[in-house]
């Protein structure tokens, strides 16, 4: 990985990290309403993956979502205007949390249902194949979702017309309340893989060099045309499921070990080792980021709520007025 | 045999038999009798001639739609008679042949084709569930059977049965996955015959075998030539074996060839040669196990005429008790569903109920 690119995982990273625990502090507040799904702990496995794509890559993402709009170049103002539900918001507020779409950034949307992206990032795929474009798919998407039978019939499917399309399921070792071993028969998903003939790699999804050297081997294939690729990013999220999940499944003790395994303090780390960055530097990198998010905060604060006579804008496809 | 020691990426099946009906293993012991294996091959061609007469009676517009299972009789029929009393089984659609030797009978099987739903009720049968149109969707049916077996702590095991094309459903994938969380005792059985209505398996998948699709669910998965009475009697029994001893589920990839239409309503000719049909001739499973009867001098083909004629007449027996049957009513239509029928079905057997009375009224043009 460059410096450049290094540089721009890094600040990715903070970004997201920075966004969630601010919209964590605003529905702390009340002031944000809904539910938000954090990805603290995984930034790593979309900031490396937003950093490989170019706009004109498509994702498709997840209720645990922000993070893959941000990598994929979601301003964060506008993210967290729609996560309040405001006018300004990607989808004008109707979204929320679990549905920024993003479509200029080739961000096709969040879904909240379970492996619900999954087969659409294979419909995008498949229109670059048959467009000709050198462009590729990413599906974001949970261990539990592996577990779909939406996953099955995508990855089949893609790996018979060799779509352009990389699978990333992040291993988070949870969907919701269930540990990934109660309801998975193999140990790791990536091998998943071989039932479809296609390459299946896992990967130390907090390691952002790991991730690198999975991610561009799997979008050299799809631009040679030789089709798909499962990548398991094994991570860990660090916060509930959902804000106010009592966490009684799993032990204080393992969180706090994946804590000591944070993507954002090891990339820190290798830098200053590398004098990539400085401590100063970095300082003055968290200060910047903290800015931006600010001023994301204040942007979502005093953005208007939708109009309640547009609520039913939107819904179904009218024509070209 | 050691079903988990086989690699399901190993794209030549498990066989015994040539094509000619010889052995083809260097050390190969006989594990079944004689007398079982001319009492098996006696049972491919009854089911056979089941087969051919249930086409003709279609034609004769005395039957609905049937599903021909020319050419995958071996495989059928030794899934039924590897099956203990206490064993369950969850069909699919072309495997009639084992559901013949779970017991379940001709007559029954007569008026599930004319449009009898109570006739898959099976009673001559023990533990065998319904035929299963919706494609995979016996799957968690089966993973769930077999989660009750192992609830209850029994020793029984569940075999199910699933095409090719039937393999790419989302349910293949959900119900296999919890088959192998909770180790149940299930047998998977992939009827490969090549072709999902019209489309042939090398565009079902991208998949070297279908047995690797048990990579997924880190079970045993194996390969075995379907038209190879022996060698598909041997997998299976190793597979219920391994089952039963509490090891959790197995898939089986069984080759075969549909050598006759999807259905009485399709035409094969419109999506594959001739060529390509006439090359699975000679793997033909009844003349490949009647071949090696007679290399044994323990089957003399000319009995085979009479024994034929016989079967004939008992299945056209059958078939005409089954026309004798009244026909269905409309609470037939609406019987097997619910034990208590929702407002909305009760409004529509009405409705129907209404439109049947009013018609019977007219006078006839
Ligand atoms: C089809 C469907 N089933 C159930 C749910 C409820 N649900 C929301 S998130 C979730 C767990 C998902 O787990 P995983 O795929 O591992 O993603 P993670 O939340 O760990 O990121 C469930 C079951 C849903 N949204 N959609
Ligand atoms: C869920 C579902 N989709 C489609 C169909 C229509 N259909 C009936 S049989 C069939 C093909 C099945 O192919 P395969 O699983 O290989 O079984 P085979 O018919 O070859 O025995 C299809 C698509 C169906 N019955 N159920
Ligand atoms: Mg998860
Ligand atoms: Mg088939």
């Amino acid at each position: 990985m460059d410096k450049q690119t290094i540089l721009q995982v890094y600040e990715t990273m903070l970004t997201i990290r920075k966004f969630e625990e601010k919209a964590l502090h605003l529905f702390e507040e009340n002031k944000l309403r809904g539910s938000v799904h954090l990805s603290i702990g995984q930034e790593a496995v979309a900031a490396v993956v937003g950093a490989y794509l170019r706009d004109k890559d498509y994702i498709t993402s997840t209720h645990r979502g922000h993070g893959h709009a941000i990598a994929k170049g979601a301003r964060p103002d506008k993210a967290m205007a729609e996560l309040m539900g405001r006018e300004t918001g990607y989808c004008g507020g109707r979204g929320g949390s679990m549905h920024i779409a993003d479509v200029e950034k080739g961000n096709l949307g969040a879904n909240a249902i379970v492996g619900g992206g999954i087969p659409h990032a294979n419909g995008a795929a498949l229109s670059a194949q048959l467009r000709g474009t050198d462009q590729v798919a990413v599906s974001f998407f949970g261990d539990g979702a592996a577990n779909e039978g939406i996953f099955h019939e995508t990855l089949n499917i893609a790996s018979i017309w060799k779509l352009p399309v990389i699978f990333i399921c992040e291993n988070n070792q949870y969907g919701m309340t269930t540990a990934v071993d109660s309801v998975t028969s193999v140990k790791d998903i990536a091998v998943r893989a071989a039932g479809y003939d296609m390459p299946g790699e896992v990967v130390d999804g907090n390691d952002v060099f790991a991730m690198e050297k999975a991610v561009k081997k799997a979008i050299k294939r799809a631009q040679d045309g030789e089709g798909p690729t499962l990548i398991e990013a094994k991570t860990y999220r660090w916060k509930g499921h959902w804000t106010g999940d009592p966490e009684v499944y799993r032990t204080r003790d393992e969180v706090e070990e994946w804590k000591t395994k944070c993507p954002i303090k090891r990339l820190e780390k290798h830098m200053q080792d590398k004098k990539i960055l400085s401590l100063e530097q970095i300082e003055a990198t968290h200060t910047k980021i903290d800015k931006l998010i600010d001023e994301a905060e204040e942007f979502a604060l005093s953005s208007p709520d939708p109009d309640p006579a547009t609520v039913l804008d939107n819904v179904y496809y009218e024509g070209d007025k | 045999m050691d079903i988990a020691a086989y690699d399901p990426l190993n794209e030549t099946p498990y066989q015994i038999l040539d094509a000619q009906g010889k052995v083809i293993l260097d050390h190969w012991e006989q594990s079944l009798s004689d007398s079982e294996l001319i009492e098996a091959f006696k049972n491919m061609l009854f089911v056979r001639q089941f087969d051919t007469m249930a086409i003709s009676y279609q034609r004769q517009g005395r039957m609905y739609t049937y599903p021909p299972n020319l050419g995958q009789e071996a495989l059928s029929v030794a899934s039924g008679s590897v099956l203990q009393k206490t064993d369950w089984m969850v069909p699919s659609v072309r495997e009639m042949g084992a559901w013949y030797m779970k017991g379940v009978s001709l007559k029954e099987l007569f008026l599930y084709y004319r449009g009898h739903e109570i006739a898959q009720r099976f009673e001559q049968a023990n533990r065998i569930m319904p035929i299963t149109v919706p494609i995979a969707s016996q799957i968690p049916h089966a993973a769930g059977v077999g989660y009750g077996i192992k609830f209850h702590g029994e020793k029984a095991v569940v075999l199910t049965f699933i095409g090719d094309g039937g393999t790419s459903e989302g349910d293949f994938h959900e119900a296999l996955n919890f088959a192998a969380v909770w180790k149940v005792p299930l047998i998977t059985v992939i009827q490969n015959n090549h072709y999902a209505i019209s489309l042939p398996v090398h565009k079902q998948t991208a998949s070297k075998t279908l047995a690797a699709k048990s990579l997924s669910y880190g079970m045993p998965g194996i390969r075995v030539d379907g038209n190879d009475y022996i060698a598909m009697h041997e997998v299976l029994s190793g597979s219920i074996d391994y089952a039963r001893q509490g090891n959790g589920p197995v898939l089986i990839e069984a080759l075969t060839y549909r050598r006759g239409a999807h259905t009485t309503s399709d035409d094969p000719k419109k999506y594959r040669t001739q060529e390509e049909e006439q090359e699975w001739e000679p793997k033909d499973p009844v003349n490949r196990l009647r071949s090696f009867l007679v290399h044994k001098n323990i089957w003399n083909p000319d009995e085979e005429a009479e024994l034929i004629e016989g079967y004939r007449k008992e299945i056209d027996t059958q078939f005409l008790e089954a026309e004798q049957y009244p026909p269905h009513s409309l609470d037939d239509v609406f019987a097997y569903m619910f034990s208590e029928l929702p407002p909305e079905l009760e409004a529509q057997k009405q409705e129907y109920q209404d439109y049947l009375n009013a018609t019977a009224q007219e006078p006839q043009k």
